[in-house]
Parts: C-alpha cells; sequence; structure tokens
C-alpha cells in the first residue's frame, strides 16, 4: 500500500517542519507550504489524499483556502488545524466541507487516527 | 507656632503678590466657580438697593428741604408780625396821646416834657418828642437836642404825614450821628379846621431787638431795608446801618417771598423777603447755610446700617447659596467622573477579552512549535535510540524550543505590561515605542487579513511625559477600529511628527469604507455603535476621546466614503492630567 499523501499548511514554518518529519517517521509522505497559493500549486502537483489547513494564513482565508481545495478536487480531504479555538470559523469550515478538525497543540496519537480515518474515506469514495 | 508664622507669610504673600491668589482660584475651578457666582448675584442685587437708597436719599432731603423753607417762612412771619406789631404799637401810643391831649397842652413845654418822661419809662428807645402845628414849624419840643421852631414844612415827610395821618422814616443819623427813626401821627383839629402832628424819634436799637428775636445759625443774616436798599438795621455780613445792600432785592407782592438763588461764592442760596406793614421797611432773611443738605445724622446712621444690614445678609446667602450650588456640581462631577471611570474600565474590560483572544492564538503557536519539535526528539529516539549522529540534530530542536519559549515570554510580558499600565503613571515614553508595542499586539490580526501596515515614524520623536498605558489604549481603539473597517488588501498607515515644540502627533489612516458624513459627528458619543450586536461596546471612542483631553490632548477624525478614515492625535509634550 502506497504512503498517504499529506499536505501540511501553516505559515508558522518551525511547526510545519517538526510535525512533517514525524509524520514521516510514521511513513506519511508529507509535503508542506506556508501560504494559501503555494499551498494550492502543492494541491495540483502532489495531489495529496489529505491537507492538514491552518484556517489563519496569510495570503486567502482559510476557508477559501479549503473551498478552493474541493473545488479542485472534491475527493481530497481537509482536516483543519485551528490554534485559537474560533468556534465559528470551524463551524464554517464544517459546512464548506471539512473532514475533522484539531486544536493546536496537536496530539500526534490524535492527529494520525484522524488522518488515517481521512485516507481511508477517500479510498472508499 | 511655626504653623502661625507659616500661614501669616502666607497671607503677606497674598496681600503683596495678589496674582497669586487669582493663580490658585484659576486651577481651582469650582472656587473661580463660586467667586463668579458670587461677584454676579451681589452685584445683581446691590444694583437695586442701591437705586432704592439713592432715591430715598434724595426724596429725603427734598422733604427736608420742604420743611426747612416751611420752617422759614413760619420764622419770618412771625418776626414780620412782631416788627409789625412794634411799629402798631408806637403808632397807638402816639395816637393816644393826640386824643388824650390837646394841641395847646401839649405846646407846654412842661406838660409835654412829663407826658415824654412817662412814656419814655413805658417804652424804651425813645428819644425825643416834638408838636408840629399845621405850617410845619415845630411848636414844642422836648429831648436831647434843641429843635424847638424847626420848620418842617418843605421836608417829604410832612406831606406824607398830611396825607396819611401817620408816618413811619426810614432811619437816620441825627446830629448825634446815632441811627434813629421818626414816627408822626396828625391829629385833626376839625372845630377849628387845622391840625397838629406829634412826632417821636426811636433809636433803631429797639428795632434791632425785635429782629433778633430770630433763632438762625452763624451763617445766617436778618436784617431790615427800606425801598431803596438801605440798610436800617446792621447786618452781619452786608455792613452797618445806612449802608447800601448791594445784592438784588425783589420786592414780595404778597407778604413773604422765599427765593433759592443758585449762586455760587458768598452769595446767599436762599432769601426771604417780607414787608412790613404802616413802615417802608422790607425784613431780609438770607440763609447761607444749607441745614437741610445734610442728611441728620440718625436717618444717615439708620441708612447706614440698613444697608449694611441688607449687603451683609446679601452676601451671607449668596455665599451659602453658591457654596450649596458649587458643592452639588462637584457631587454630580465626582458621580460622572467615577461614571466615566467605571464605563473606563468597562472598555479595558472588553479591550482585554478581546486581547486575551489573540494572546490565546499567540501562545498557542509556540506551544503548538514546542510540542511538535519535543514529540520529534521522542519519536527520534524511540525510532533509533540515543546515538552521537542524532546530537546536532537534538541541539537544532531544543534550540527551537528555546525560541519558541521566549515567544511565550515576550507575549506574557507584554500582557502584563499593559495591565500594569492600569495604574495611573506618568513617564517619558517613546511614543514610537510605545506605538511599536500596540502593533505587537496585533501584527497577527494585520497579518491575517492581509492588511498592509505602513509605518512613518519621525525619528528623534522628543519623549512626552505622560501616561503610557492610556496611550496606548487610546491607539489599541483606534487601530483596531481600523482593521475592522477594512475588507481584503487593506491599508493602514501610522505617522508620528513633531508638530511643534510643545505637541507631538500621531496620525493613523486607513483606506477604508470611510464614515459617512451622519455618522461622523457621532462617532466619540458614548454607547454609539455601527457594529453588530455584541461586536463593540461603543465606548471605544468616547473613552480615547476622553483619555487624550484629560492628557491635554487633542483628537480629530476626517473621513471620505470609500476613500478611508483618518485619525489624528495630538498630544501635549508634558501632559497636564493627573
Amino acid at each position: 500500500m502506497a504512503h498517504t499523501k499529506v499536505l501540511l499548511v501553516d505559515d508558522e514554518k518551525e511547526f510545519a517542519s517538526a510535525l512533517a518529519e514525524r509524520l514521516q517517521l510514521r511513513n506519511y509522505d508529507v509535503k508542506s507550504a506556508s501560504n494559501a497559493l503555494e499551498a494550492l500549486g502543492i494541491v495540483h502537483s502532489f495531489l495529496p489524499d489529505v491537507v492538514l489547513l491552518d484556517l489563519k494564513i496569510p495570503g486567502m482565508d482559510g476557508i477559501e483556502t479549503l473551498k478552493a481545495i474541493k473545488k479542485f478536487d472534491s475527493t481530497i480531504e481537509v482536516i483543519m488545524l485551528t490554534g485559537h479555538g474560533d468556534v465559528r470559523s470551524v463551524e464554517d469550515g464544517m459546512k464548506s466541507g471539512a473532514f475533522e478538525y484539531i486544536m493546536k497543540p496537536v496530539d500526534i496519537g490524535e492527529l494520525t487516527l484522524k488522518i488515517n480515518r481521512a485516507s481511508q474515506k477517500k479510498q472508499t469514495s | 507656632m511655626k504653623n502661625m508664622k507659616q500661614k501669616f507669610s502666607n497671607l503677606l504673600r497674598d496681600i503683596f503678590h495678589p496674582r497669586e491668589i487669582f493663580r490658585v482660584l484659576g486651577k481651582d475651578r469650582y472656587a473661580s466657580l463660586k467667586i463668579r457666582i458670587v461677584l454676579l448675584d451681589v452685584l445683581l442685587s446691590m444694583i437695586p438697593l442701591f437705586i432704592v437708597i439713592t432715591i430715598s436719599y434724595f426724596w429725603f432731603q427734598k422733604i427736608l428741604k420742604d420743611d426747612f423753607h416751611k420752617q422759614l417762612n413760619w420764622e419770618i412771619q412771625n418776626t414780620k408780625q412782631t416788627i409789625e406789631f412794634f411799629v402798631d404799637e408806637r403808632l397807638s401810643v402816639l395816637r393816644f396821646i393826640t386824643s388824650s391831649y390837646t394841641y395847646e397842652q401839649l405846646s407846654d413845654q412842661k406838660i409835654l416834657t412829663e407826658t415824654f418822661a412817662r412814656f419814655k419809662k413805658e417804652f424804651g428807645g425813645l428819644v425825643d418828642f416834638g408838636i408840629i402845628d399845621s405850617s410845619g414849624i415845630q411848636r414844642s419840643y422836648t429831648g436831647p437836642y434843641n429843635l424847638a421852631g424847626k420848620d418842617y414844612s418843605t421836608q417829604e415827610w410832612f406831606q406824607e404825614v398830611i396825607i396819611r395821618s401817620y408816618y413811619v422814616s426810614d432811619a437816620f443819623t441825627g446830629y448825634r450821628k446815632i441811627p434813629h427813626f421818626a414816627v408822626a401821627i396828625k391829629r385833626e383839629v376839625p372845630e377849628k379846621g387845622t391840625f397838629w402832628i406829634l412826632r417821636a424819634t426811636i433809636n433803631i436799637d429797639t428795632l434791632q431787638k425785635y429782629v433778633n428775636t430770630v433763632n438762625l445759625r452763624s451763617n445766617d443774616d436778618i436784617f431790615i431795608i427800606n425801598r431803596e436798599g438801605i440798610l436800617q438795621t446792621p447786618s452781619k455780613f452786608h455792613g452797618d446801618v445806612l449802608e447800601k445792600y448791594t445784592a438784588p432785592v425783589t420786592i414780595p407782592r404778597q407778604e413773604i417771598l422765599i427765593q433759592e438763588l443758585q449762586t455760587s461764592g458768598d452769595d446767599c442760596k436762599i432769601c426771604g423777603f417780607a414787608t412790613i406793614k404802616h413802615s417802608p421797611w422790607i425784613l431780609v432773611t438770607v440763609i447761607r447755610s444749607t441745614p437741610y443738605a445734610r442728611i441728620p445724622s440718625i436717618f444717615r446712621n439708620e441708612l447706614f446700617f440698613i444697608t449694611m444690614g441688607s449687603i451683609l445678609l446679601g452676601l451671607i446667602f449668596t455665599i451659602v447659596m453658591a457654596n450649596t450650588v458649587v458643592n452639588r456640581i462637584k457631587l454630580s462631577d465626582q458621580d460622572r467622573e467615577k461614571a466615566v471611570g467605571q464605563s473606563e474600565h468597562a472598555s479595558k474590560m472588553a479591550s482585554i477579552g478581546r486581547l486575551a483572544a489573540g494572546v490565546a492564538h499567540e501562545i498557542n503557536n509556540p506551544l503548538a512549535i514546542i510540542n511538535e519539535k519535543a514529540g520529534l526528539m521522542k519519536d527520534i529516539l524511540e525510532v533509533s535510540g540515543n546515538t552521537p549522529d542524532n546530537k546536532d540534530k537534538f541541539l537544532s530542536l531544543i534550540s527551537g524550543i528555546a525560541e519558541s519559549v521566549n515567544r511565550c515570554r515576550t507575549i506574557t510580558h507584554r500582557l502584563l505590561g499593559f495591565s500594569r499600565r492600569m495604574e495611573i503613571s506618568q513617564d517619558a515614553i517613546d511614543m514610537n515605542d510605545a506605538i511599536q508595542e500596540v502593533i505587537g499586539f496585533l501584527e497577527k490580526e494585520i497579518l491575517y487579513r492581509n492588511i498592509r501596515l505602513e509605518l512613518n515614524l519621525q525619528e528623534n520623536l522628543p519623549k512626552v511625559i505622560t501616561d503610557k498605558g492610556q496611550v496606548q489604549q487610546v491607539f489599541l481603539n483606534i487601530i483596531n477600529n481600523a482593521i475592522d473597517a477594512l475588507k481584503k488588501n487593506g491599508l493602514i498607515n501610522v505617522t508620528t511628527y513633531a508638530k511643534d515644540d510643545k505637541f507631538i502627533g500621531i496620525a493613523i489612516k486607513d483606506n477604508g469604507s470611510g464614515i459617512p458624513k451622519e455618522n461622523l459627528k457621532h462617532i466619540f458619543e458614548p454607547f454609539y455603535s455601527t457594529k453588530e450586536k455584541g461586536e463593540g461596546t461603543g465606548l471605544g471612542l468616547s473613552i480615547s476621546y476622553g483619555i487624550v483631553q484629560k492628557l491635554g490632548g487633542t483628537i480629530l477624525v476626517e473621513s471620505e466614503i470609500n476613500k478611508g478614515t483618518t485619525f489624528s492625535v495630538e498630544l501635549p509634550l508634558k501632559s497636564e492630567g493627573d
């Protein structure tokens, strides 16, 4: 079975690189982007299974990025990362087709569980 | 003792440097309000009081004057009647003699001398008696001079007595140069178709005694003149008997005439003229003193005490009233300040709530980094064990963790600083630093909303002695509003500049949708908000306005629809606020 392809979108590069490395250690194929435009570019070329998307990123609003990804390929599952417990944004995200959300700081076990579930959902769809 | 000395020296300073008092009054607006109320009230109430007092003063003076005129008239009348009685009495006596004795009897020197002696005893001042026949020749005479045989036929008085049957002469000096006057009575002898005359001479001193009965002040004068103005009795100021009285004389048509003359100098102020019946005389009264002009001291004292009493009462009432009013104002001001203070506190709390969300987000990020780096270290240890190869990797991860901890520390310090600055303080602050700190709170928000921030901070900006916390709250409010007003691709420009050597200015400009004119005039009003319910307290700008005013500065807003809004705050280098 091929590795699950994960795109990590977060403007905190330190966070993104550490988390990416941890996910790689767990056999995920991980790429990261620090803004919306870069993320959409990678979505096009890399075709990830799951996108971990921070809701607050420079360039474009997180929700709009989510909509753009879903528009490009509705089977790509998006897990929202939120650092500030903004209930309204999470609600908007879920309505716009996000699979799940997870609060920062992230528990790696919970995250991998959610990625796997998202990946399974994509496989079946 | 030391305290007393201090008080005394303060009193001296106040007396010699009254400006100090005004300086203190100028500072204490309640005291100056009190003084203004008292002055205005005293002025308003004292003007009618003084008008009433002045009117009653003059009214009373007029009454006194009228009274004085009446009194004078009465006295002149009295004197006139006394003198007329005197003249009439002399005429009656002569008439009695002429009817009691015949011409022949009185032509007898002896009988005439006896009669003269008898009457001289009764009536002082008699000088002589003479009997004159119808041809004007003095037939007999008794007296100090040798006038028997003197011919009076050509004299004016002789003609007069023939016509009127009595005669009273002007004053004249006889041989001894003693002034006297003559009285004559004609006695008809119808059976012989002839007449004779009894003539008596009387010393003028006798008349003077009657004139002197009037009670006058030392400045006043009373005397008798004849119709030619020749003095018949001596005058205090116009000379002796037979001298000319030079002042104008008005012969009264009625019995008495009182004239008031507005002349300066020694001339009379009030002149009374009265004709004496059966004589050629005019009684003249000259009043130079004006006793009515000096309101009697009793009345003056009463008036003074009433005035002073009214002023004192008015002043006490005014002061008590001003005190009550100003104290009420002071209390309501204090209440208002308290209410403003409370709403300021509410606004601070609202700002803090807003900050807390931002801070939670900001702290979450470094926490997430620490979490991931620590997790990665654990992962590496679990996968490959503690090998020397991992040392560099670990060091880099640890320094990343330390850096994130520093980030957290900066945030917590900033937050602590903000809460500490809620206490009022006065520090010399660099406005550029203060603004950078405020922007530090908001930069994530600015970044996420994709807002461009331009800073034109003037270098070497003079330091401002003011309350940093309050100033920062103002900028936090204004920049927050700007962020809320901006959509995508917004621009916020913050400019600082030294306006002059007393003020510095801070302009915060956005290119948002602008504020409609009808809203612009309300934006500094408390609880005015155009944000959705629950989004804003409506207090931010009103409190900012209050703070800037309190710090002695100004806050201005200019806005144009679809072009943006500029808030300009100007602050004094030395804040006047407390």
